[in-house]
């Protein structure tokens, strides 16, 4: 097969350009996202029920180090039946429908508006104003799977496999620019398109807040089971026998004799 | 000239730099800051460009500590003409009042603040400071447990109100408020000895059993621990003259803590070579020490 050889205005009208384009599009999706973000506000009841949530774990790890007496009381505190905190505190599921809530429904517009409508009209831009072009060549040799995915808009079954398209030269900048953005914007921008991608792959429940009650309930449980051993009840004979000379001969001496 | 200006620039980021670096260690060298803000940072405070906010709020924290009343006031300036809706210059703006021992007005300013948002940790925070800079200290003590009920995981929280109810002489709450500091952290030895320290000025035979572990428990976290091991002496003296003859170990623990003190006294006074004479006479007075201690106890 014949050489190929790029017209040199296809690097300064199409592969500079995109380039160019995808940088400058992401720079301003970090300043629109830095406009838009409205500040999350908490309930101070959500910030008392994940510290109450948190002080319980820590009692049952680290329980083991307080008198009975202390345990016990505050034991009694998180699980007692009548007037305790797991036991009483009735949490309303905060699981909103986001088709209600306006505040999440405007949060998804925002969040639409400053990836995904970019993202499709850019890219469609793109494709129309600069399809059909190879616009580089990759320094070293592909096989043909790659094609379809170094070679969008351009069909040709002959074509040597590390010759790259200019849609998909558009890709590859959208995705590779990221330590670029990290560089200039700081580590965490918003121009990063890949990282919403990651959160939308990792499920969609994780931006739901967990539910207390459930949570409660869990912690509940957890407490009721763990009891109190005091970890200090041998601590003044441990320590007064651990380097304990009269001690030491004691145990030679049976060791001798064994 | 450009050399001149070469220089200028190595100061410039030098200084900014050093700033960033005590703002991040959170270190609270204020004179320092103060200093190189006044002397020289203050020349080139547009050269910062978005940096500069931090600056000063960093500065007028530092100037509100040195007594620099008019600093701080222009940096808050500076900072209102920037942010004018931001609570945490409104916070700032308390600090400089409070600083000015004009709390009527701070405390007015705070709580305006708290029934915007409720959320604010940092100004019922400095409500707490103001009740507790004007020695009000019962009113100190109920606004910090209310923000404790909401903030139960606020480990420093809890070791202010420790200090709190000590000052008071209030030892069962402070002990309380120490047994948070240990769930919260276990392994550190200075909050055990705190503990053990409440529960052995409470006195009583079962308080002195608890302070007796706990002293040892900071002993065995960290050997070196002179104060613990004092504590454990003391309290294993002072247990076996009230049961004489029930427990004999008592006698076992106070002679092994004297033993110990007396060894880390020997090596200390092995380390420094100039005045040995005068650590032997130490040691020799702490020996006898011990021994009046003992005898009363036996």
């Amino acid at each position: 097969m014949a050489e190929l050889l790029l017209d040199s205005d296809i690097r300064i009208w199409v592969f500079l350009p995109i380039v160019l384009i995808t940088f400058l599009v992401g720079i301003i999706r970090h300043y629109v996202a830095t406009l838009m973000t409205s500040e999350k506000t908490v309930e101070i009841q959500q910030i008392k029920d994940s510290q109450a949530l948190i002080r319980s774990r820590m009692l049952r790890e680290n329980g083991k180090f307080l008198p009975r007496a202390s345990f016990e009381m505050r034991k009694h505190y998180f699980n007692n039946k009548d007037d305790g905190y797991f036991a009483t505190q009735k949490r309303e599921p905060v699981v909103k429908n986001p088709m209600t809530d306006p505040t999440m429904m405007a949060d998804m517009m925002k969040g639409n508006v400053t990836n995904v409508i970019p993202m499709i009209v850019i890219g469609g831009w793109i494709n129309w104003a600069f399809s059909g072009f190879l616009t580089t060549k990759v320094p070293f040799p592909l096989t043909l799977r790659f094609k379809p995915m170094l070679q969008r808009g351009v069909e040709l079954s002959a074509l040597d496999a590390s010759w790259v398209s200019s849609a998909s030269w558009y890709f590859l900048n959208v995705f590779g620019l990221r330590s670029m953005y990290n560089l200039i914007l700081g580590q965490d921008n918003a121009a990063d398109q890949t990282r919403m991608m990651q959160d939308q792959m990792t499920g969609a429940a994780m931006g739901m807040p967990p539910d207390p009650s459930k949570a409660f309930k869990a912690e509940w449980e957890a407490l009721e089971i763990s009891s109190h051993k005091w970890a200090l009840e041998q601590i003044e004979d441990e320590l007064v026998n651990k380097n304990d000379p009269l001690l030491e001969n004691v145990r030679a001496q049976r060791n001798r004799n064994l | 000239l450009s050399k001149d200006s070469n220089v200028l620039h190595f100061y410039f980021s030098e200084a900014r730099d050093r700033l960033k670096q005590i703002r991040e260690e959170q270190s609270r060298s204020s004179r320092e800051v103060v200093d190189i803000w006044e002397q020289f940072l203050s020349y080139f405070s547009d050269k910062l460009g978005n940096d500069v906010w931090p600056v000063y709020e960093q500065v007028c924290i530092a100037a509100c500590d040195c007594g620099e009343i008019s600093l701080a006031h222009r940096c808050v300036r500076e900072l209102n003409r920037q942010f004018p809706k931001s609570f945490r210059v409104k916070g700032l703006e308390g600090m400089v009042l409070e600083a000015n021992q004009r709390y009527d007005t701070a405390e007015h300013l705070y709580k305006t603040i708290l029934q915007d948002d409720p959320t604010n940790s940092v100004a019922e925070k400095r409500l707490v400071v103001i009740y507790k800079s004007q020695n009000k200290i019962k009113e100190a003590i109920t606004e910090l447990r209310k923000y404790l009920d909401s903030h139960m995981a606020d480990t420093d929280s809890w070791l202010e109100l420790s200090d709190l109810y000590l000052s008071q002489m209030d030892y069962a709450h402070a002990a309380f408020c120490l047994e948070e500091l240990i769930l919260a952290n276990p392994h550190y030895h200075l909050f055990h000895q705190r503990y053990a320290e409440i529960r052995y000025t409470q006195g009583g035979t079962e308080n002195l059993l608890e302070a007796r572990a706990y002293f040892s428990q900071a002993i065995k976290l960290n050997p070196n621990n002179i104060r613990a091991l004092y504590g454990l002496f003391l309290c294993a003296s002072n247990l076996a003259t009230k049961q004489r003859s029930a427990e004999s170990k008592n006698m076992k623990y106070a002679a092994w803590a004297a033993e110990q003190i007396s060894q880390l006294y020997r090596k200390l006074g092995g380390r420094g070579t100039k005045s040995s004479s005068d650590s032997t006479e130490q040691i020799k007075a702490l020996g006898g020490m011990f021994d009046k201690l003992q005898l009363t106890s036996s």
